[in-house]
């Protein structure tokens, strides 16, 4: 593997994003937002918290479901701009390996979390650890048994989609939910870490 | 006749190496794409027992108020116009659109957007809808206007009268007072 993770993580951590005089900001072939993280956390919290435990699980499903749409689209708008193939492209030799190592440095370099691939088993499975991530703010004291990071848990789901899950298809027909994912640990259940294990989906 | 000196809205913005998180004016930061933030305002108006509506804007109310408050003491903004003003420029910075606080009261006030990004990454997503979606941004206005007449969070109702996401031209608020 060349990918030169710190490079990466040092080079795109400089993007700065501000709407234009629409305050819309348009990039990667999609609208994009930049608010506090805080927003995000406070509605899965609050939502995951009120349902019933039946629908607990369909609710965190929508909430997963929500990334891996967003890690799909725009993940494909990052390894298709600019920005990636000035800095990215020249260090891949293996695709699409490499290519998925390249995307969790971006992944870590716009604050999504500190995150990187510990195993990768081509076009079946793949391990993520994370070491800080927004979504464990949702416990400031203690932990509990929720894991609640559900954003990691759809854009690394989406990364193996567009990795192994065929052509990119804009329409989301195709090529998305051909992988799931599991959070199997969490700084927000009082683990070191985050751990997240991307399979085929059944 | 006064003359006014528009204020400029500063984004203190910082990356922190070790976290590998973004901060914008103290506060962490996140980039995210229309397919988020239409995908959960989906969720927010599916999820009608618990109504997700309602719980999608209060969130947003509060983080809102909690942002703009530190900046307003942090900045020493004190005054209606000054606080709309800056309000606006942030709405404008995070790329959730344009908006203009038309009239502002302690008991009413209307509010009209020209662009935002729920509306039109909805449209862009699934096409027009004939009911309101932007749930984020009733929780926006809220916040400001606790702020502009020092009251409480949920003080102020908001209800969306016209919507870029159904065909309009602009989207329109108007807030009551409870």
């Amino acid at each position: 593997m060349t990918i030169d993770r710190k490079k990466i993580i040092e080079n795109m951590s400089k993007i700065r994003v501000i709407g234009n005089e629409d305050g819309l900001v348009s990039g990667f072939n999609v609208f994009v937002t930049q608010l506090p993280a805080a927003i995000w956390n406070t509605f899965a919290d609050r939502l995951t918290a009120k349902v019933d435990s039946e629908m607990l699980e369909a609710a965190e499903w929508l909430l997963v479901n929500a990334a891996q749409e967003c890690g799909y689209h725009t993940g494909y708008g990052i390894i298709t701009s600019d920005e990636w193939k000035a800095v990215v492209e020249p260090m891949i030799e293996k695709a699409p390996e490499d290519i998925l190592y390249g995307a969790f440095a971006v992944f870590t370099a716009w604050g999504w979390a500190k995150a990187e691939v510990i195993e990768l088993i081509p076009n079946e499975k793949m391990v993520i650890r994370a070491y800080d991530y927004y979504e464990s703010d949702a416990v400031s004291y203690g932990y509990g048994n929720k894991k609640g990071a559900y954003m990691i848990r759809g854009v690394s789901a989406a990364f193996m989609d567009l990795a192994y899950g065929g052509e990119y298809d804009p329409t989301g027909n195709t090529g998305m939910r051909t992988f799931s994912c599991k959070q199997t640990k969490g700084i927000e259940c009082g683990d070191d870490y985050g751990e997240f294990v991307v399979s085929r989906a059944q | 006749m006064s003359n006014f000196k528009n204020l400029e809205y500063i984004l203190d913005h910082h990356f922190d190496s070790k976290s590998c998180r973004h901060y914008v004016n103290g506060f962490v930061n996140v980039l995210h794409c229309h397919h988020y933030a239409t995908l959960y305002a989906q969720l927010a108006d599916d999820a009608g027992m618990l109504d997700g509506k309602l719980l999608l804007a209060e969130s947003c109310e509060d983080v809102f108020y909690d942002v703009l408050k530190k900046y307003y003491i942090e900045n020493g903004i004190c005054s209606i116009r000054d606080k709309i003003n800056i309000a606006e420029q942030y709405y404008s910075a995070t790329g959730l659109g344009k908006i203009h606080f038309q009239k502002a009261g302690p008991e009413s006030g209307y509010t009209e957007l020209t662009h935002s990004h729920v509306d039109e990454g909805w449209i862009k997503k699934w096409g027009t809808r004939d009911k309101p979606v932007n749930f984020m941004t009733q929780g926006f206005i809220s916040a400001v206007f606790s702020l502009l007449f020092d009251t409480p969070r949920r003080s102020f109702e908001v209800f969306e009268e016209e919507s870029i996401v159904s065909g309009a031209t602009k989207s329109s608020f108007k807030i009551v007072r409870k």
